[in-house]
This record gives structure tokens, C-alpha cells and sequence, in this order.
């Protein structure tokens, strides 16, 4: 019977399991993330979770050339890739714990709290890093610290985030912040407050482009009702909830990528929703708005890629 | 008079006996009919017209408005509505080159020298598209026995009109009203009214507002009987005393009579509740001058919009009367004080919007709905201004405005961008109107259509003289006409700009479109001659409306900075069915094909194409919110 007060942990031999009463985390080694958080059965991600930094072209950022000036980020959004893995358990570094290594273990290890850091190298020029440390403790509580490592002559970033894919689209989501689509320079008519948001609605620009983002939330929580599990028959909803950690965070919950968005001159040109998108965003470029064929947006609301910089939040614990 | 097709290609033929621009004012039959603002004069023609397209006017129908012609395989048509929007013609969004970009080399007549009047241009243009359209129509008894005028609220752009194969007139400017006189030529029974509309004429090159390039009968068409005793034109001005207490109220009337002008006038002036204030009897002549103050007035404002209630009666010898026309009055005055825009004393703050005539189903040919609704989001997010870009919009959009308070820059229909701009340069070698005398009048025809017809609405605070025209004699001109013809209000002009030598002769402001913060404050830290207003600012395109504090920051720190006007309303897509699933969906620029376009540019809206508001919508909210 597995303890209920500490962390089971399961040293395989191409990932790191860690589980506990209602949930069940699997870190790939292979895969280079976190690639599964299951709750009480229910999948939660598609593919492991991976640092954002595109979002789709606004019309501003056509009009003063800035995707055409950070156009790497669009490649390290899709292309960065995870080249080193750091275990902690109990606070203490391991060597990677594969075979034959983790020959010494068995079926019954625990810990009172476990740290697996990924670190992904980006394919820009020069290149950089940045690394997503993921601490687990016995309640299943999920503590996401992001470090980016500024580089000179890197160009600004469009966004700075990890992005969550979901198996299936969400029914909805409720969260902390203020009304509406917020941010960095469009906020002050934004209403603080808890709200209810039906669905994955996509704002509708005429031009589908960067939407949906949240500013200065103290959580957001996801529903989902299905599942791609073949013997799951359960319909009833599900959900998981981020919380900031230590800072209100940026969020944006939508049925498709920077790249599906990126990629559509029109909404109808968007494919069928299947997944949910849900990003965490340390920091985001404001959207400007003095003028759509030149004009900057204001500099305090740019992102720098020549310093550093680092959020965290956490996914709560099961009840 | 026989129609001339070479009227399109001439910039100096732009009306041809249409009856001159007045007020609108509306006369009724009854006081009845006033309060229930239904009058038995007026008989409308809207609604399904016989209707025939060409595709260049080499093909169009010649002599369709004869009865006895054949025009049994005519279709029908809506009226208003615009051809290209029933399927006729091919859809076009452009915004600062010509529609003609790329398929035809053109010079504004006159540009390139007098002796380049550019002949055949235009009657000879393989893609001016012409609307043939005709209505039967039997006169209304209530209109019998009178003189009755036809009114052409707006036809885009070139249009002849006939009555019974009679030829009538000529008129351009898509966007004022066309009158004319149909009493000649009415008969008893069935009348056969026919209307030819050309997409193209001179009148393109004034009317290149960024916008879809429709074409057609777009807004109503109707006929007004004028009694024995009719007010043909009145002008109104209520302005306030220095203190701003008493009302000073001057009446000019302008009256005809069918045969000799006898009868009399009578004119009273209530307060919102009807309890009449003032009254005055005149006999009836040519024109009447009457005034009177009003103490304790109630002023007009944003806030306030407070309306009293004129109302003329006239009767015949015998004294019967026969025309009524009620006008709703706002005291108010609007004034350039040390440097500063003032109304009723105050400095006066912007809370602007640029507004086009947007409908998703319907283009230009918008409804009392949109218009309805469009009001309350004014309300709803404390926009207190609407600059009517770039041409005069639906009558009804004024009495709106006059009610909700809503301060208007009234702007007339002239936008020639494509003349002076090209890759993003300022290049104005071929400009029109610029100093052109060929095409002054037309300019300043325009103006007065734009003067006449808005002049009583207190909303109205500005004439602007149009749109990104660059500037020269032509526009010092407008400037010159409104200010001569009207002392009460200011004009307003963004073009001088770009040809500064005209500053003192244009716009009594100092107005930029999309000026960064910190070039406003370096105009406003230096000495400046003229308040700034922000004709154009926060271009709303896509995920926009970002920074907008550093703007409203101005509002505080100087007084000659008075605020401005949003870009823009509401997006300009049209919806259309997709050619894959078959459900309805929003298209915009280069969406039908349509080359040269500036494609997504046509939506830069607080609104969706669909008025479902944009969530930028929430920030314009909160900080017109704080100066309101």
C-alpha cells in the first residue's frame, strides 16, 4: 500500500515518476519535459510542456517590422530542444538516475519533495538557454520556477512563457485577474476580479493574431469533460488549477498554438479546435497601437533578449 | 437640356439643375403629423426599383428612361442598398491609391496644365460599371396640386435622372443630398422615374476615402410636396451671452409660395416640456428675420443635451394653415479663447471616435438600428465626440446626435489621398483640388452641401473641409466659405500639415493623425499657435488600443492639448458565404479578388464588422471615463 504522507517515487529507466493520493506525475527522460499529470485518472497534458516565445504577428507588430526583427523566436518556439536533465531529491543533486545507476532502487522509494530541471537550448544566433525547474511535494503540489539566460545580441522576445497542451478542449475556465484580454500597456480598463470564461473563445479579429492574454491573475483554473483514454467513459468535469507564486502571473487559455494562429488570414481558415492551449507567461510585449505601419510600442513594454529573466508559478496540489 | 455623358469626365460639371442646398428641416401637412413626425408631404420610394447593370457605359441601356422603352428583362433591385452588394459589381477595398491602381494611368484633369482636361476618362472607362434604374410610382393625393421635388439622399457617384423621358439633372457628391424639381414634368397615373448611376467620374478622384468602392442608389430616395406657403430654407442660431445665462435666438426664413407669397408665419419657441416661451406673427414673405433671448437658458452639453422645441406655422391668405415645421434647438456656443477651445465657457475635452457608415450585410446603406446602437455605445463607454469621417453621413445621425449630446466634427465629402501620398511619401505634384480653379467649385459645392443641410444642429461644433487632401487655394477657399457663412462655429482641417504655408488660412486647430505622445507635447511645449486635437489617434487595427495613457496624460498637463479622435469605429468587413463550408463569414479587403487592395487595412475598429465590441473597448471605456 503506498505511504499517503511522502512522495512514492519510481526511478525507471527513460523517466521519473512521482505519484501520491490523486496524482500521478511521469518527467521523460526521452522526451525531455514533463510528460504526464494525471489527476484522480484524468490526463492533463498532450505533449510535454515547453518554453513559449512567439505569438502570433499582431497587425501593429506587421506594421513596424518587429516579427520580421525577432523572427528566431519563431523557430525557438518550435524547435528548442531539451539538452540537459537535473534530479534533486530531498533537496540533494543525483546523477541521473537511468540505468545502470538506478539499479540500487526498488518499488518503494520515496521523498518529501523531488526537482527535476530541464534545460532547453534554443536554435537562435547565438544561442541561449533556458531552464524549467519543476518541484513536486507530497501533496502534489507542482512548483514551476522558469529561467531565461539574456544573451547579447539576441533580438527582443515577443513573449516569454511555458506552454501546457492539453489532451482535449476545455469546457472553460475561471480565473483571478482583471475582465476582458489585458496586457502590459492595455490593462487599466481591465476590472479586477473572479471570472467565468465559456469555452476557448478566439477573439475574432479580422486577422486572426495574438489574443486572449490575461494579465495580473492570482490563479486560473481549467475544466475539461473528456478525454482521449479509450476506457474512460466519464464525462463528468475535471480541473486543474495555477496559482501565482510570490507574483501575479500572465496567462492565455485558446484552442490553438502562436503557429495555427500565425499561419490563418482568416478565422475560418483555423482548424477544427482539439486541444487546449494554456500558456504561463513570465513577461509579454505590449501591443502598441499609435500606428499600424511603423510606430513602436512604448518602450517599458518591451521584453529584452539580451538580460535575464525568471517567473514562477505553481500548479495546486490535490485537494 | 439633353444629358451629356462628357459631364464625367469634368471636374468643372458637378450639378446640374438640382435645387440649392438647404436646411433639414422637414415640412408637415398638420401639427398632428409634426408631433407623430409622419408627414402626408412626403412620399417615399424606397423599396423595389427596375434595374439594369452595365458593365462599362459603352453597353449601358441608352434611352432606357424613356416609358415605351422595352425593360421587360430588367431585374429588380432594393433601394437604398449599393449594386456591388446585390452581386452586379466586383467588390474593391482600397485605401490610399486609386481604385484604378494598376489597370489605368490617369491624371486629374487640369493637374498636369490647363490644356490637359483629360477628355473621355471616365465616359470612356471600360470599368465605370452604370446602375440603369426605374420606379413607377403614383403620386400620393395628399402631394397633388402642389410642387413636388425629388430628394436623392445619396447616390454613389455620378448620376442623370428622368421623369417621364423628361431629363432632369445631373449630380455628384455620393454623399450630400440631390434635390430636384419634379413638378414640370409629373402626370396623373403612373410616372416613370429613371435613374442612371455611374461608378466613376471626376468625383473619384475627391471621394478616395479608405473605404469599400460601392456604387448605387445607398441611401433613400422620397418626394416632397411644397405647400402654397413652404419654408424653403431656415437658419438657425442660438447661441449664449457672455455670462452664459441668456439665450440669444435669431431665426432667418426663407419662404415660397406656389403663386404670389401671401399668408402668414407663425413662431413659437418652447422649452423641452412645450411650454412656449416665445411667440411671434409675421406676415409671410421671402425671408423673415426674428429673434428673441431666452432668460435662465438651459445650455446644451454632453451632459445636458437640453432641447427646446421651435415650431413654424404657415398659413395661406385665407389663413388656413398649411405647413408646419417643428426644429428641436440647443443653446450652446462653441469658441476659440486665449488659444483654447471652449464650449459654453469651458474647455472643451475630446473624447472622440472617427465613425464611417459601416454595416457587415449592408456597406454604407446602414439603418436606424445600427445607428440606435451605436449611440448607446457611445453612452455606454463615455465617447462624448464623432468626427463623421470623411463624408456627411444619414440626416438622422445628426438629430441623434443633437439629442444625446454627442459634439460632432461635421465633416464634409472630400478625401483625395491618392493625389498627394505615394510609398508613404508626400509627393503632390499632381494633387487635386490643390490651387486648381477647375476644381474649386466642386470643393466648394461640397462644403456648402455640407454647411446647408447640418447648419442647425447644435451637436454640430466643427466643419471639417475633408480628408487627406494635402492643401492649397482650393481649401483655403472651403475654409474661408464655412467661416463666412457661419461665425458661430470653427473649422477643422488635418492637411495643412503638409503644405504649412496655408496655416493661416486653414483650420482654426492645430490637428495630426496618429502623432506619437512625445511629438504632441514637443508641439505643445513650444509655443503653440492653435489647440491640438488628435483628428486620428490609436489605430485600433487588430489586438490594438496599447499606451493609450500616455494620450489621455496630455489631457492634464496642458490645456491646449483638447483630446481626439479614435481610428476608428468599426471594422469594415462584409459577410459573405465561404466558398468551402457554406457558412456565413467576414470578408475584407482583397477578398474578392479585387487587386489593388490594402486588404486587412479596411478593419481598424473598436467594433467587430458585426458592432460586437473589441475587448480593447473596456480600456477606451476607462479612460474616456476619467474625463468625461
Amino acid at each position: 500500500m503506498a505511504n499517503t504522507t511522502k512522495l512514492n517515487v519510481i526511478y525507471g529507466d527513460v523517466t521519473l515518476g512521482l505519484s501520491g493520493p490523486g496524482f500521478h506525475y511521469i518527467f521523460a527522460y526521452d522526451r525531455g519535459g514533463l510528460e504526464s499529470l494525471v489527476r484522480y485518472g484524468k490526463e492533463w497534458l498532450y505533449r510535454t510542456p515547453k518554453p513559449a516565445f512567439w505569438r502570433a504577428t499582431t497587425d501593429n507588430d506587421r506594421g513596424n517590422g518587429f516579427s520580421t526583427t525577432s523572427a528566431t523566436w519563431l523557430g525557438a518556439d518550435m524547435f528548442s530542444t531539451c539538452t540537459q536533465i537535473d534530479v534533486a531529491v530531498d533537496g540533494q543533486a543525483t546523477p541521473l538516475p537511468i540505468a545502470p545507476e538506478n539499479n540500487k532502487y526498488s518499488d518503494h522509494e520515496t521523498a518529501e519533495t523531488v526537482a527535476i530541471t530541464f534545460t532547453y537550448t534554443t536554435p537562435t544566433v547565438p544561442a541561449t538557454t533556458v531552464t524549467v525547474e519543476y518541484v513536486v511535494d507530497a501533496t502534489g503540489k507542482m512548483t514551476v520556477n522558469t529561467h531565461y539566460n539574456g544573451a547579447v545580441g539576441l533580438p527582443e522576445l515577443p513573449v516569454l512563457g511555458l506552454r501546457f497542451v492539453m489532451p482535449t478542449t476545455a469546457t472553460g475556465f475561471d480565473y483571478q485577474g482583471l475582465s476582458g484580454e489585458t496586457y502590459p500597456d492595455r490593462l487599466a480598463g481591465g476590472k479586477p476580479g473572479t471570472y467565468h470564461v465559456d469555452g476557448l473563445p478566439v477573439t475574432p479579429y479580422m486577422v486572426p493574431q495574438e489574443c486572449g492574454m490575461h494579465m495580473g491573475n492570482d490563479w486560473v483554473k481549467v475544466t475539461r469533460a473528456t478525454t482521449q483514454n479509450n476506457a474512460d467513459p466519464d464525462h463528468q468535469p475535471f480541473s486543474l488549477t495555477f496559482q501565482q507564486n510570490g507574483h501575479p502571473f500572465a496567462f492565455s487559455c485558446l484552442p490553438y498554438t502562436p503557429e495555427e494562429l500565425e499561419n490563418a488570414t482568416h478565422i475560418e481558415e483555423l482548424p477544427l479546435a482539439r486541444r487546449t492551449v494554456l500558456t504561463v507567461y513570465g513577461a509579454t510585449r505590449g501591443v502598441g497601437g499609435i500606428d499600424s505601419w511603423g510606430a513602436d510600442v512604448e518602450p517599458q513594454y518591451h521584453v529584452a533578449g539580451d538580460i535575464d529573466h525568471d517567473f514562477s508559478f505553481a500548479i495546486a496540489g490535490v485537494e | 437640356m439633353k444629358a451629356e455623358i462628357s459631364w464625367l469626365d469634368d471636374p468643372q460639371t458637378f450639378r446640374i439643375n438640382q435645387l440649392p442646398a438647404h436646411s433639414d428641416h422637414r415640412g408637415y401637412a398638420t401639427v398632428a403629423e409634426a408631433a407623430a413626425q409622419q408627414s402626408s408631404l412626403v412620399q417615399s420610394l424606397d423599396g423595389t426599383w427596375e434595374f439594369a447593370f452595365a458593365k462599362d457605359p459603352q453597353h449601358r441601356p441608352v434611352g432606357f428612361y424613356e416609358p415605351d422603352y422595352d425593360r421587360s428583362d430588367f431585374d429588380r433591385l432594393a433601394v437604398p442598398g449599393h449594386i456591388e452588394l446585390a452581386g452586379y459589381g466586383q467588390i474593391q477595398y482600397i485605401n490610399t491609391a486609386y481604385p484604378w491602381e494598376g489597370k489605368h494611368y490617369r491624371r486629374p484633369a487640369y493637374s498636369m496644365g490647363a490644356d490637359r482636361p483629360e477628355k473621355g476618362m471616365f465616359s470612356t472607362d471600360p470599368e465605370n460599371t452604370v446602375g440603369a434604374y426605374v420606379k413607377h410610382f403614383t403620386l400620393n393625393s395628399e402631394l397633388e396640386d402642389q410642387r413636388v421635388s425629388i430628394e436623392f439622399d445619396g447616390v454613389e457617384q455620378a448620376m442623370y435622372l428622368w421623369l417621364n423621358g423628361h431629363f432632369v439633372g445631373y449630380a455628384e457628391d455620393s454623399f450630400s443630398r440631390a434635390e430636384f424639381d419634379m413638378t414640370p414634368y409629373l402626370q396623373d397615373g403612373d410616372n416613370v422615374l429613371a435613374v442612371e448611376v455611374f461608378k466613376h467620374s471626376t468625383a473619384a478622384f475627391l471621394e478616395d476615402q479608405d473605404m469599400f468602392r460601392f456604387s448605387g442608389i445607398f441611401r433613400s430616395v422620397r418626394l416632397v410636396a411644397k405647400p402654397a406657403l413652404h419654408v424653403e430654407d431656415m437658419t438657425i442660431q442660438s447661441g449664449v451671452d457672455d455670462a452664459f445665462t441668456t439665450g440669444d435666438f435669431k431665426l432667418n426664413l426663407k419662404l415660397s409660395a406656389a403663386d404670389q407669397l401671401t399668408g402668414s408665419v407663425h413662431v413659437s419657441l418652447m422649452d423641452d416640456s412645450g411650454q412656449p416661451l416665445w411667440t411671434a406673427e409675421a406676415a409671410a414673405s421671402a425671408e423673415l428675420d426674428l429673434a428673441t433671448t431666452v432668460n435662465h437658458v438651459h445650455l446644451w452639453n454632453h451632459h445636458d443635451p437640453y432641447l427646446y422645441q421651435l415650431q413654424i406655422e404657415l398659413r395661406d391668405a385665407t389663413g388656413k394653415l398649411v405647413e408646419v415645421v417643428p426644429y428641436q434647438v440647443g443653446f450652446r456656443r462653441i469658441e476659440l479663447k486665449d488659444k483654447i477651445m471652449q464650449l459654453n465657457g469651458q474647455r472643451l475635452v475630446i473624447n472622440g471616435v472617427n465613425r464611417h457608415e459601416w454595416d457587415a450585410h449592408r456597406g454604407r446603406a446602414v439603418t436606424a438600428a445600427d445607428m440606435a446602437h451605436d449611440m448607446q455605445v457611445f453612452h455606454d463607454n463615455h465617447i462624448n465626440a464623432v468626427r463623421t469621417c470623411h463624408y456627411p453621413d444619414q440626416d438622422a445621425w445628426y438629430h441623434l446626435c443633437d439629442r444625446n449630446g454627442i459634439y460632432m466634427m461635421a465633416e464634409n465629402n472630400l478625401e483625395t489621398h491618392g493625389t498627394w501620398q505615394k510609398m508613404g511619401a508626400v509627393e503632390p505634384s499632381y494633387n487635386v483640388p490643390g490651387s486648381l480653379p477647375q476644381w474649386q467649385l466642386a470643393v466648394l459645392d461640397r462644403a456648402k452641401s455640407n454647411y446647408e443641410m447640418f447648419k442647425n444642429h447644435p451637436a454640430v461644433l466643427f466643419w471639417s473641409l475633408g480628408n487627406e487632401s494635402y492643401a492649397g487655394d482650393d481649401i483655403a477657399a472651403m475654409d474661408k466659405f464655412y467661416h463666412d457663412a457661419d461665425s458661430t462655429r470653427l473649422t477643422h482641417y488635418e492637411g495643412v500639415c503638409r503644405n504649412r504655408v496655408y496655416a493661416d488660412r486653414i483650420s482654426d486647430m492645430e490637428s495630426m493623425m496618429y502623432d506619437p505622445p512625445r511629438a504632441i507635447e514637443d508641439y505643445l511645449q513650444n509655443d503653440p499657435d492653435k489647440p491640438f486635437v488628435n483628428c486620428e489617434y490609436m489605430h485600433d487595427m487588430g489586438n490594438s488600443i496599447g499606451g493609450m495613457n500616455s494620450y489621455i496624460d496630455l489631457i492634464d498637463k496642458y490645456p491646449m492639448y483638447q483630446g481626439g479622435f479614435i481610428w476608428d469605429y468599426i471594422d469594415q468587413a462584409l459577410w459573405t458565404q465561404d466558398e468551402v463550408t457554406g457558412q456565413p463569414v467576414l470578408r475584407y479587403g482583397g477578398d474578392f479578388d479585387d487587386r489593388h487592395s490594402d486588404y486587412e487595412f479596411s478593419g481598424d475598429g473598436l467594433l467587430f464588422a458585426d458592432r460586437t465590441p473589441k475587448p480593447a473597448l473596456q480600456e477606451v471605456d476607462y479612460y474616456y471615463g476619467q474625463h468625461d
